[in-house]
């Protein structure tokens, strides 16, 4: 065991222990029945083992607390805290001792000792003690630099210091996702929902406490991840309160404009800052972490100068029967009138009816106009809606739109028969 | 920064990685700046949908049907992430600096160097794998937008490492990463050298750690080493059959510890993470077969002598006499020529009525069609000769002749020198009666070892012995109460796979054999199963314990059925195997209430089995049906559910569940409620991180009964946390020399080594006191891990 020794050169040794949460022992219970040869002696040996409950002594996981027994993994967002000893292991008092931790990662250097102060002495077999406490912001290799310097007897000021690298790995990952909601008039869109699927990417069953989203502030925000029955709201991942290694959860929320900005419709256009997202877990015996991601930027949907929806279609149509929709076309173009023709492509499964390349009139700015289109499929299936063309007659250029909804086709004969 | 953000991130990590080998230290600086920015930038750099204003879709649509990747967001701790940079060059020069200084006359700082040394090789072998499959994937597909991203995100920290590593000629100039993580290149004879800490550490854990390393989280996926690298990397760890290898049972259920991230811990070197040796027999060891042989012809003299204690060492109903003398193999043909004797042939005639009740009531067991099938047949012709097929006889024989031995006198041979180690008296096989007796007096002194031992030597008077297996053989009711004994002793010392190999013969535990009913003559009229219940519970149990939990819910659950249809039986008026046998209300009633208990132990079984593999949802829906059964237990089932919680992190679900207990003994009094719920509150106060009123508690608990050894360990590990080492130490060895009969546990003595080791490099006196502590109390079973003697 020479292992904790070495050269004995130094009066003080200094020793480092992480200080992670304890865990609780977990003892394997072996019973028998009284009509057993070993009788009672099987259970009578668990009752008298002290790290068995008492009276339920087959119930595996026990109340004594161990001590962490190996470094463990530490992850962003979680506290470093460690137990800091120097000891004198000599015969002789030692003075002026000063006992200085620092983290270096790779970016900063951060001092984490309670007390800059010099203890003025430290007799044989004493120690000075320290609990150091601090919140890991980085990813990647820390470096825990202990330095202790000391006076002998002698008079003689010495110094040491030890390293102790670790590695700060990333506990979850955020996967984000953004769904505009059109509005009726305008062509700036309304709400906004966020889809973020949080994985746990650590080795142990995380707890999540809180998972929230702090708009930017534009927005207000409602979490949609709750459902209200009858009178309680209920968590949509009902009593799994836990992610397992590997899980992934999906929380959604539901963005809106506040007022003053959804007015200034070019507030909102382009790139917008939308928020981010704060989480808080834990772990085993409560340990904490807590994370926040980088603010979450979307590019709104731009519609150019013409914008075509769709008002009207029918979900579910008879193979190569005609059927109708109404779309609506709208000039967002700040000034400029536009003169538009249509023109319309069949597709392998689409085939429109009537007159392609008609003159659509006049649109003004801001202004929109409702289009009934009959078409066809020949296919069958979930078919997409695509192939049409306007064509700005002034400016000679040609918006496309195509995939402009779904519609389900189906032979004739299986819906006269539903 | 900008380079990892563009979108061609997947041919980057192995070219660019090269490149860098042979970069100038400017460039590793700059690699310093970007990991830094990688933080602090987030997730600016995913850019949205690329939209082409021309072909204008209808985005709504769209959003729902095709399938859009998810964006990874680079997570940031961003409020207060300082962005100073400044210095932290001079930071790690001044270091390096101070190590070179030292280099030549201060041992520490060289310690301290080569740790951190030996840690990066280690790093290294446990991320190479990884890194080849997960470029593998990166080149495959962009559909895996979360993989490169990773990747993007996780390559500037590898910064520092990489580039010092691959260098061929890392060369001891003032390069500060160089000096950090010394390219093993430049010190080829450091891994040789014994520097203690780092070495030993590195192969415990490569062999615990490593296998699960690879699975969980892809990290550090862009790793890439030079050539040289790979040439120390060791092949995985075999793993090792942990035959006669008692793992720590020290609660490895819960959190990651398991999983540990070996990396930092060798750093640790007062924290001397617990190299469990492992403490195996030389005598189980297949090589020596010989040497088994003879020895089991010696224990089968010794029973010879001890015959008759054998026999009269039970005084049931069953004679086992003359058995023993049946060895003789005989064809399936059971007992024949044998008449049955009773041995209690004085019992009145009432009490032997009322033992067969009894019998029937606890030897119930419903066997599968075939097996019945068999049995009947048997029933049906008891003169003539029944064929069973071989495979379907239990041929039980010891495995492994003698796993005797005392890991604790081993170690005084080892540190305390051979005059303490003649001190160390403890029962044997040999210093026993050879009788249940003497079996007994093992168990109960914790001789574990030597109990199991003596499990042999009868069982090979029986003609179970060493090498019997698969040989025709004949069942008692002792033989297989024996067979639990000692396969129960096997678990208990955690030696599983030993376990496991002595079970294998019995198969499922429903061979015909084991039914009373297949040697009408040595049991005339009784019916029912010879496999004691509490065995069934151990062989369903076993497999969880050998990382095959499945298995275990598997027989559980096939034990459930049949005690749930046993209880069926009995209140359809049958009897427990479903015939028309009258049973008296009374002795209905006492059937049912065994029955219930029966299937509250398997209930009780597969909970633990649950809470084994982690699926806590289901583990606590089991706790409570437990509660059912054994409604006594509520108290303390409401607890531990409190700590499942509590060990998850929901801090809330496990107060609600301790406001449950408080409930629940508010109308019990009595010390032992009170406990409990001290005892909940202190760990309330611990999830809460408050380790002050954590301690209160515990000590709270300590005024009421001080002789409390959770209250007290707990307590301590409080004090340690306050940063009390020296209080914490004073009150683990108050406990321990208070009453070491008792307190002596693997637990507590774990927890005292650990601060032994974190007080003072002498921790190795500290420790070896301890051991004498060991020696006068506790048999051959002790684990002797948890001293960490190393």
């Amino acid at each position: 065991m020479d292992v904790n020794q070495p050269k004995q050169e130094h009066l003080l040794a200094l020793k480092v222990m992480r200080l992670t949460k304890p865990t609780l022992f977990t003892n394997i219970p072996v019973t028998c029945e009284e009509r057993d040869l070993p009788g009672n002696l099987f259970n009578q040996l668990m009752k008298d083992d002290p790290s068995t409950v008492k009276g339920a002594e087959a119930l595996m996981l026990g109340e004594m607390l161990t001590l962490p027994q190996n470094f463990g993994n530490i992850f962003l967002g979680e506290t470093f805290s460690s137990y800091i000893s120097v000891h004198n292991d000599s015969n002789q008092v030692v003075k002026d001792i000063l006992v200085k931790a620092d983290l270096q990662t790779s970016s900063q250097r951060l001092n984490l000792s309670a007390s800059t102060a010099a203890v003025a002495e430290l007799k044989p077999d004493c120690c000075i003690d320290d609990v150091i406490h601090h919140e890991v912001k980085e990813i990647g290799t820390h470096i825990l630099v202990c330095a202790v310097s000391y006076t002998t007897q002698a008079g003689e000021k010495m110094y040491f210091r030890k390293f102790f690298k670790f590695q700060v790995l990333k506990p979850l990952d955020v996967k984000t996702k953004f769904y505009n909601a059109e509005s009726d008039l305008s062509s700036v869109t309304d709400e906004v929902f966020l889809e973020a699927q949080i994985q746990n990417i650590t080795t142990s069953p995380m707890f999540m406490e809180k998972v929230s989203l702090e708009p930017s502030i534009m927005y207000n925000v409602a979490e949609l991840n709750t459902v209200d029955s009858a009178g309680e709201s209920e968590s949509t991942f009902g009593s799994r309160t836990y992610l397992q290694p590997m899980d992934t959860r999906q929380y959604l929320y539901c963005l809106k404009p506040k007022q003053e900005f959804a007015e200034k419709a070019g507030v909102i256009k382009g790139v917008t800052v939308i928020g981010k997202l704060d989480i808080v877990w834990k772990t085993n015996l409560g340990e904490r972490g807590r994370l926040q991601t980088s603010q979450l930027q979307r590019m709104a949907p731009g519609y150019g100068d013409v914008r075509l929806s769709l008002e009207t279609i029918p979900d579910t149509v008879n193979l190569e029967e005609p059927f109708d929709i109404t779309c609506k076309i709208t000039n967002c173009s700040s000034e400029r009138t536009m003169d538009l023709v249509l023109e319309m492509c069949n597709t392998n499964s689409i085939h429109w009816c009537g007159v392609s390349g008609r003159q659509l009139g006049k649109l003004h700015p801001s202004s929109s106009l409702r289009l009934a289109l009959t078409l066809l499929s020949s296919v069958q299936g979930l078919q997409s809606v695509s192939g049409l063309r306007l064509t700005d007659t002034f400016l000679k250029r040609t918006y496309e739109y195509d995939d402009i909804a779904q519609v389900c086709v189906v032979s004739s004969k299986v819906k006269q028969e539903s | 920064m900008e380079n990892s953000t563009s979108s061609a991130k997947d041919a980057r990590s192995t070219v660019d990685e090269e490149d860098r080998g042979n970069t100038t230290e400017q460039k590793t600086r700059e690699e310093i700046l970007f990991h830094e920015e990688t933080i602090d930038l987030g997730g600016d750099e995913f850019e949205s949908e690329g939209n082409e204003t021309v072909s204008e879709d209808s985005n709504n649509f769209i959003d729902k049907l095709n399938e859009q990747m998810m964006e990874s967001v680079i997570i940031s701790d961003s409020p207060n992430n300082s962005e100073d940079d400044t210095g932290e060059l001079g930071c790690l020069q001044e270091m390096v600096e101070q190590m070179e200084a030292k280099d030549n006359q201060n041992s520490r700082a060289e310690v301290g160097k080569e740790e951190l040394l030996s840690n990066e090789s280690e790093t290294e072998h446990e991320e190479t794998p990884k890194d080849i499959s997960e470029i593998g994937t990166d080149d495959q597909a962009s559909l895996k937008e979360e993989s490169i991203q990773e990747t993007e995100k996780d390559e500037p920290k590898l910064g520092d490492n990489i580039p010092a590593e691959t260098k061929p000629n890392g060369i001891d100039e003032s390069k500060p990463e160089d000096q950090i993580s010394s390219p093993s290149t430049s010190k080829p004879s450091t891994e040789v050298e014994p520097i203690p800490v780092c070495t030993i550490f590195s192969q415990a854990n490569n062999a615990n750690a490593q296998p699960q390393l690879f699975l969980p989280d892809g990290f550090e996926p862009q790793m890439v080493k030079s050539p040289s690298f790979s040439s120390i990397i060791e092949t995985p760890v075999k793993s090792n059959p942990q035959v006669v290898q008692p793992s720590p049972s020290l609660s490895k259920f819960f959190g990651d510890t398991v999983n540990t991230n070996t990396l930092a811990s060798d750093f640790f070197d007062s924290f001397t993470t617990s190299n469990f040796i492992s403490v195996s027999n030389p005598n189980a060891s297949s090589s020596v077969p010989e040497q088994m042989s003879s020895l089991s012809n010696g224990g089968e003299s010794s029973c010879a002598q001890s015959n008759p204690t054998f026999s009269v060492g039970n005084g049931r109903l069953e004679a086992s006499g003359p058995q023993a003398s049946l060895e003789t193999t005989q064809s399936p043909k059971p007992f024949s020529q044998i008449q049955a004797v009773f041995a209690g042939s004085d019992d009145p005639f009432a009490t032997a009525l009322n033992m067969s009740e009894l019998d029937r009531r606890n030897d119930a067991w419903l066997p599968s069609e075939e097996t019945r099938n068999v049995l009947i047949s048997v029933a049906t012709q008891q003169y003539s000769t029944v064929f069973i097929d071989k495979e379907n006889l239990t041929m039980p024989g010891l495995k492994f002749d003698n796993i005797q031995g005392d890991a604790v006198k081993d170690l005084m041979l080892r540190f305390l020198g051979e005059q303490a180690a003649v001190k160390r008296q403890v029962l044997n096989a040999n210093s026993v009666e050879q009788s249940f007796v003497g079996l007994k007096q093992l168990i109960s002194s914790k001789n574990w070892r030597a109990a199991v031992d003596l499990c042999g030597r009868l069982l090979t008077a029986h003609g179970q012995g060493y090498k019997k297996s698969g040989l025709p053989t004949n069942h008692t009711t002792d033989s297989l109460q024996l067979w639990f004994v000692r396969l129960a002793l096997l678990v208990k010392l955690n030696l599983f796979q030993n376990a496991e190999m002595e079970f294998e013969p019995f198969g499922n535990l429903d061979q015909p054999d084991l039914y009373y009913e297949y040697y009408p003559h040595v049991y005339p009229g009784r019916k029912g199963s010879m496999v004691p219940f509490s065995m069934r519970i151990l062989h369903a149990e076993l497999p969880q314990y050998l990382g095959n939990p499945q298995e275990s819910l598997d027989r559980l659950h096939n034990m459930k059925i049949i005690c749930t249809k046993i209880l069926e039986n009995l209140e359809q008026g049958l009897a427990e195997d479903g015939s028309m046998t009258n049973i008296t209300q009374e002795n209905r009633q006492a059937s049912v209430q065994l029955w219930r208990s029966r299937l509250g132990r398997v209930m009780y079984s597969m909970a633990n089995c649950l809470l084994m593999m982690k699926d806590y949802v289901l583990a606590v829906d089991a706790y409570h049906t437990v509660i059912k059964y054994y409604p006594q237990q509520e108290p303390q089932m409401l607890s531990g559910i409190g700590r499942i919680f509590l060990q998850i992190g929901d801090i809330k679900t496990a107060e609600k569940y301790f406001q449950d207990v408080e409930k629940v003994t508010h109308k019990l009094d009595g010390l032992q409620s009170q406990i409990m719920v001290l005892m909940n509150r202190a760990f309330l106060h611990l999830g809460q991180n408050n380790f002050a009123e954590a301690h209160r508690f515990f000590t709270e608990i300590l005024r009421i009964d001080s002789s409390n050894a959770v209250a007290n360990n707990n307590a301590a590990v409080c004090l340690l946390y306050l940063g009390k080492l020296k209080d914490s130490l004073r009150q683990l060895e108050g406990m321990v020399q208070q009453d070491p009969k008792h307190y002596l546990h693997e637990s507590v003595l774990f927890n005292l080594t650990t601060m032994y080791e974190l007080e003072s490099s002498r921790s190795m006196q500290k420790k070896q006191a301890l051991l004498e502590a060991v020696a006068v109390k506790e048999g051959d079973s002790f684990n002797t891990q948890c001293l960490k003697l190393g």
